[in-house]
């Protein structure tokens, strides 16, 4: 697929209207407070749709389709339980509502007030070591899709990626969260329509019935390509099964009330009720976050194997965006890469102010004497937000992950939900929780995962298993920990 | 098409492409009010500080 006039207009046009509203904002920066957390002046509509785009990345999209790739529609099950998390949470106010209503700007911030300003330091380390660790594959697989979707050579991804994240960090360094939200509501408006039309055109390329008709083939093995997991029902033995599913319910509502991006949210909203309403209002949204890149996924298994397996050096990882490059029409590619730049880009520009706030919030502050003044706190976060940009340079695109270094990816993601999701749930609900707890949680919670890494593959270890013990484990460790300390030390809960 | 699965499928894909649209339309309308009344807040904080 190359790219015409008409594409290159279409995401020059995008990018100059998404640098010149977030460069803009800047104007309206006096302090930590806007930088971080928008003056907390965010309304609900706005909410849902920083929300939506934040958490609805490229990466996003390149592992959805690579599950509908490989499990068919069932693998957007996830999708349906991360729905029902979110809509869960926003009903009851479960976390959310206390944590917005204690005025914190980061959830490690919390413990302080709960626990001790040593256990909020300790948590600061967690969160932001499993978030730029979870984000450090973000730029490579978005690069991934960029390439293989428009046929560029393969060796501009590292440089395309980098002029990306240097435009991204340019107005995020500069504006912060105003920037921010201003960029994902435009993000969001051409992501939307893009998802939209990709879908439209998948369905009349692949045809509802005849894909059905493919997968259930690939199913039964008289297909080009055999798919060895069931593609619609997920609780089949040979799909996730109900021991993943039920264990990926409980991650998604331990992401839903803990993961720092979308709490961010939470707390620059104006008060409890719009977060609550924003919670419930982009709940179906995130089934089709999973649904329709799983589509495209499912469709691209239904093309190849129809034309008899994957090209050489195409994977399950790759397939979707070559498939796209193959069917989409001319003028029809420029929207949908500029959707894809749109969803890269305001999951970057949110996940790097995120990741600095709480390294400014929780690391560095508590560790002065002497307060910064209000132009060198924002001086500071800003220098944060470009370190974090070259962390990730390094670290995600020109260094090449040896293959175990993903699975201890996904291990410290465990960490950070499992430890720190029993700290806000013993914090905000159990009057006996007390520091020694905390302490014991948050060690407990990370010895679990790394033990299981190391003797997971030995014993074969299903992934529902090593992730129960995590959060069993920080249970424990926070109800043992706490019940250990002399009763009086224990405060009432805070909120 | 017996499989109630993949009935549900259809139905939540259909409904998803849908709600998209909507959300692009409605929310796109309302988050841009948003915006403005934030900006117009900012500004206001801004002139406020200034006299002061």
């Amino acid at each position: 697929m190359t790219l015409t006039a008409l594409d290159w207009l279409i995401i020059i046009s995008y990018l100059a209207g998404c640098m010149a509203a977030g460069i803009w904002m800047r104007r309206y920066v006096r302090g930590v407070e806007e930088f971080a957390v928008a003056g907390r002046e965010m309304n609900v509509n706005l909410g849902i749709a920083s929300l939506a785009a934040t958490e609805l990345g490229l990466v996003t999209i390149m592992y959805t389709a690579q599950l509908g790739f490989e499990k068919g529609l069932a693998g957007a099950s996830i999708g349906v339980l991360m729905a029902a998390a979110f809509y869960l949470v926003g009903r009851t106010g479960f976390i959310i509502k206390p944590l917005r209503t204690a005025g914190v700007m980061t959830i490690p911030e919390l413990f302080e007030q709960r626990f001790s300003v040593r256990v909020r330091w300790l948590a600061g380390l967690f969160v932001v070591l499993g978030g730029l660790l979870n984000m450090g594959i973000f730029l490579r697989l978005g690069g991934e899709f960029l390439v293989w979707s428009t046929g560029l050579p393969p060796h501009w991804l590292e440089w395309v990626m980098t002029i990306l994240l240097g435009l991204v960090l340019l107005y995020t360094a500069l504006g912060g969260m105003l920037s921010v939200l201003v960029t994902d509501y435009l993000q969001f408006l051409v992501m939307g329509v893009g998802i939209v039309v990709t879908s439209v055109l998948v369905l009349i390329h692949a045809g509802g019935f005849e894909l059905v008709a493919s997968l259930q083939a690939a199913w039964a093995g008289s297909a080009g390509m055999k798919l060895n997991s069931h593609p619609f029902n997920p609780f089949h033995g040979s799909s996730l099964g109900w021991g993943y599913l039920l264990w990926m319910l409980v991650l998604q509502v331990a992401a839903a009330t803990t993961w720092q991006t979308v709490i961010s949210r939470v707390l620059a909203a104006k008060d409890a009720g719009t977060a609550q309403r924003m919670y419930r209002r982009t709940s179906f949204y995130f089934v089709g976050r999973f649904l329709l890149p799983g589509l495209w996924g499912a469709a691209a298994f239904a093309y190849f194997a129809a034309q008899g397996g994957l090209p050489e050096g195409v994977s399950s990882l790759t397939a979707m965006p070559h498939y796209l490059g193959i069917i989409l029409p001319v003028g029809f590619i420029g929207l949908v890469i500029a959707a894809m730049l749109a969803a890269e880009m305001s999951t970057d520009s949110g996940y790097l102010l995120t990741w600095a706030t709480v390294i400014y919030n929780d690391l560095i502050t508590p560790c002065l004497k002497n307060p910064l003044s209000p132009k060198g706190r924002l001086l500071l976060t800003r220098l944060l937000v470009l370190g974090i940009g070259v962390f990730l340079l390094f670290y995600g695109l020109w260094y090449e992950l040896p293959g175990n270094a993903w699975d201890y990816l996904a291990v410290t993601g465990n960490i950070y939900l499992a430890s720190v999701f029993t700290l806000l749930v013993a914090g905000l609900y159990w009057p006996r929780a007390n520091a020694r707890g905390a302490y014991a949680a948050l060690i407990m919670g990370a010895i679990g995962p790394v033990t299981f890494l190391l003797i997971g593959k030995k014993f074969s270890i299903p992934p529902e298993v090593a992730g129960f013990s995590a959060f069993a484990l920080a249970a424990l460790g926070m109800i043992l920990g706490s019940l250990s300390a002399p009763a009086q030390t224990a405060r009432p809960a805070a909120l | 098409m017996k499989d109630p699965f993949v009935l549900f499928w259809a139905v939540l894909i259909l409904g998803s492409i849908a709600w998209y649209g909507f959300l692009v339309f409605y929310v796109g309308i309302k988050a841009g009010r948003d915006i403005r009344d934030l900006i117009r807040t900012l500004r206001e904080q801004q002139a406020g500080n200034k006299k002061s």
